[in-house]
């Protein structure tokens, strides 16, 4: 991936060349043909830079710029990313102490596991008489002895117990480089699942921008935990368009998870954000606000708003320590406290009680459950478990704000059609084991009109429900069929007077 | 003039074969050793037909050359000798039809036993391959595939099924539909080593080709066809599974690894991809309290 980023450096400096010795010789045919050649290699091969949410664009101007700002200050773009050590993230690649100072070697004690530490790894001061100065610079690192080898000699050699940060958001550019690799296509560089393979995709590949992730195996409320990430990477997602990424190394794939991590992070704060700002910002609300300023004026009254007072407004709360600031401050908080808490043990569904035996008792109850008015899982999933409930082409409300959908159908938090689960084709998309269907049913799936079970269900009806899934692609008869004896017809006029 | 166009055509041929020369030694050359016996096999046809239209590029870039060095003399403005007018010769056009014909004659008659055998389902190594399920204690009758896993390439991946094992711990068969008891993998194909074993190739797609470059083994697969393959790696090791046929815009990510292990090494994974395909999520909490 470095030799991709690099290439479009080089094209890019070529590139200006080229155009001023163009400029400055006209040097004919040749050199406006290689131009044009150097032109069409350099289409799509700009700078990456991070785009805005659709609602973003409906804000008014100054609001637009405060979230740019911010995102900007605690987030970087994507070639100078900031790291941010607020945000609850794997960053570095390891920190430690100095124990042992000797000419360039420095003999560190490391924070376990860390990523690998390859040559040209920096190593930052972070107490001691040394913080703040220059970095010193890793030539080789002996893994076994600890000892690490500097580039050169520095004129200010550490103290022992110094401690250090060896890789300082390290992790965070691999895993944004692999990013570039492997997701981006689909992805998009800014985690909105618009990448340009993207529009060959149904479904679409995931935005990340409101920190919501599908298939997890952590309880409803909860964020996906790093594990989950972890197993959609390894084994992709079947049905879907992401494909298992088993060659990655555990290395690669935990820089890939903080850089998405990140990403999901980035996004939801500018999603809560602009849904904060939208309220008295939008360029719609201003007009509104405007309005019955005017009203106000003719009435009369002293104080009435007008665009200026708006944008003055604006201003001074965001000034005032008290008010944007705070907001900002208990929106990234909430975010922090959220993923933090999604990797904490308890955060994972855990049944109580054994999966229970796949036989025909728990099959059948399992179906009872599935059929009951009270589950009510046919409304979707249809009562032969097709996905062609009738749900499916009724009009439904919106997940968050309850609205009815204009559409019929059902539709997931980022506002596409989604179909519920044909159980009979043996594809799960979350995995298929006994936990993973388990989980979908007890926490749902996140994103969708899949409710969660967990509260209104025992384990042991959870194993059942869990079992009648796992029966039905090898179901043989049709639903029905078999349940009661079809009657004979009765006799005609004609059969009756032969008798 | 037409001294460089003589010696430009002469040249670049001799670039050619130069180039081919040094190919293996840097690296320009098949994927490694072949692994597998058949591989070997194949290798040595390849040899084989490189000796043959290595000796005919050559010889008729020679007789190129001498055309093209005697023309060009014979336009010089002393030269009176006359130009040998070849088009019709009966004997020219028997040897050079018979020649090629006996060549090809000969090939396809001498690669007849390893095409067959890498194949012609009748053809396969059928005696060894049950050997190995006895020795794996499949639970089998004779009426059973001697495939050991289904191999589904997709938009950009290869998922694998195996046979799983029955109440008692027993190997089962596969079977052409998908059992409860199956085990699923992918990107990760596992197999037996030192022996021959089959799997069965399908694409749940568009058209894929299975590739083991290592073992010279490369099957297109084909929509709506399961087409059988065998092979037979013989080091304990891992190999590359690519797809070598352009198959979507995610092509290049269809990279995956083969497995050759030994036979228990073998079952072993089957039993740890049974206990983690009925994880339940209760065990770990136990481990946990401990």
């Amino acid at each position: 991936m470095r030799t991709f980023v690099t290439n479009c450096m080089q094209l890019s400096s070529m590139y200006s060349r080229g155009q001023k010795a163009f400029g400055r010789s006209r040097r004919g045919l040749m050199a406006c043909g290689l131009t044009c050649a150097l032109l069409t290699l350099l289409a799509g091969c700009g700078k990456p830079e991070f785009t805005h949410r659709e609602e973003f664009s409906k804000l008014e101007p100054y609001a637009q710029e405060y979230i740019h700002e911010v995102l900007n200050q605690h987030f970087g773009t994507p070639t100078e990313m900031v790291v941010w050590e607020r945000l609850p993230l794997k960053k570095h690649l390891s920190t430690g102490t100095v124990t042992k100072v000797a000419e360039t070697e420095l003999t560190l004690e490391l924070s376990e596991p860390h990523q690998e530490i390859t040559p040209g790894t920096e190593i930052l001061w972070n107490s001691g008489p040394l913080k703040g100065k220059p970095s010193g610079w890793i030539r080789s690192w002996d893994h076994d002895t600890h000892i690490a080898t500097l580039e050169t000699k520095l004129k200010e050699m550490p103290e022992e117990g110094t401690q250090v940060i060896v890789g300082p958001g390290q992790v965070l550019v691999r895993g944004r480089h692999l990013y570039a690799v492997h997701c981006q296509h689909c992805h998009g560089v800014s985690g909105d699942g618009n990448g340009p393979t993207a529009e060959y995709l149904n479904p679409l590949p995931r935005d990340y921008r409101q920190g919501i992730f599908k298939f997890t195996l952590t309880q409803a409320q909860e964020r996906a935990s790093r594990v989950d990430l972890a197993r959609t990477i390894e084994d992709g997602i079947p049905g879907t368009y992401m494909p298992s990424f088993k060659l990655l190394t555990p290395d690669e794939s935990e820089s890939i998870i903080e850089y998405v991590l990140w990403l999901a992070m980035r996004g939801e704060t500018e999603y809560q954000l602009v849904r904060f700002l939208t309220e008295d910002y939008s360029k719609a609300s201003v007009l509104d606000r405007v309005k019955s300023g005017v009203e106000k004026k003719k009435a009369g009254e002293e104080d009435y708003e007008t665009y200026a007072s708006i944008r003055e407004e604006f201003i001074t709360a965001v000034n005032d320590p008290e008010d944007m600031p705070m907001e900002l401050d208990s929106i990234v908080e909430l975010i922090v406290s959220r993923w933090t808490t999604a990797q904490e043990p308890e955060a994972v569904v855990a049944p109580q009680e054994n999966r229970v035996a796949y036989d025909a008792r728990s099959i059948a109850h399992g179906r009872q459950l599935y059929m009951s008015n009270d589950l009510n899982c046919v409304a979707c999933h249809g009562d032969a478990g097709y996905g062609d409930g009738p749900q499916t082409y009724s009009i439904t409300k919106d997940l968050e704000t309850g609205k009815e959908n204009e559409q019929p159908g059902l539709y997931d938090a980022w506002g596409k059609p989604v179909q519920p689960r044909n159980l009979h084709t043996g594809i799960y998309r979350g995995g298929r084991r006994p936990i993973d269907l388990y989980a979908r049913v007890h926490a749902g799936i996140k994103g969708t009109p899949m409710p969660a079970f967990g509260a209104k269900l025992k384990d042991q009806d959870i194993w059942d429900i869990v079992n009648f899934i796992y029966s039905v692609p090898f179901e043989t008869e049709q639903a029905g069929s078999g349940m009661q004896k079809a009657q004979e017809p009765a006799a005609s006029e004609e059969e009756v007077a032969v008798k | 003039m037409k001294w460089f166009w003589c010696v430009f055509f002469a040249f670049w041929p001799i670039v050619a074969v130069a180039v081919c020369a040094i190919a293996p030694s840097v690296g320009w050359w098949l994927p490694g050793e072949a692994a597998s016996p058949l591989g070997r096999r194949i290798d040595d046809l390849f040899y084989l037909i490189l000796v043959i239209t290595a000796i005919t590029f050559i010889g008729t870039q020679m007789g190129l050359a001498y055309v093209l060095f005697t023309g060009a003399r014979r336009t010089d403005p002393d030269v009176t000798e006359k130009t040998w007018f070849s088009h019709g010769s009966h004997e020219l056009e028997v040897i050079w039809s018979t020649v090629p014909a006996l060549v090809l004659l000969f090939i396809a008659l001498y690669q007849l036993n390893v095409w067959a055998e890498y194949r012609v389902k009748d053809a396969f190594p059928k005696k060894d391959m049950e050997a190995v399920l006895t020795r794996l204690r499949q639970v089998r009758t004779d009426r059973d595939s001697v495939a050991l896993a289904e191999v589904t390439a997709r938009q950009f991946e290869w998922r694998i099924r195996y046979p799983g094992f029955d109440a008692q711990g027993n190997l089962l068969p596969l079977m052409q539909d998908p059992q409860p008891t199956d085990l699923y993998a992918v990107n990760d194909l596992h197999l037996p080593a030192n022996a021959p074993v089959m799997i069965n190739l399908k694409t749940q797609d568009v058209q894929h080709s299975f590739f083991l470059p290592e073992l010279r083994v490369k099957q297109d697969a084909v929509p709506g066809l399961v087409i059988p393959i065998w092979f037979e790696a013989e080091q304990q090791r891992s190999y590359a599974l690519l797809c070598a046929e352009l198959c979507g815009w995610g092509h290049y990510k269809m990279k995956a690894q083969f497995v050759a292990e030994s036979e228990a090494g073998f079952l072993n994974y089957l039993r740890t991809l049974h206990s983690a395909q009925n994880y339940d999520g209760v065990h770990q909490k136990i481990e946990d309290e401990e």
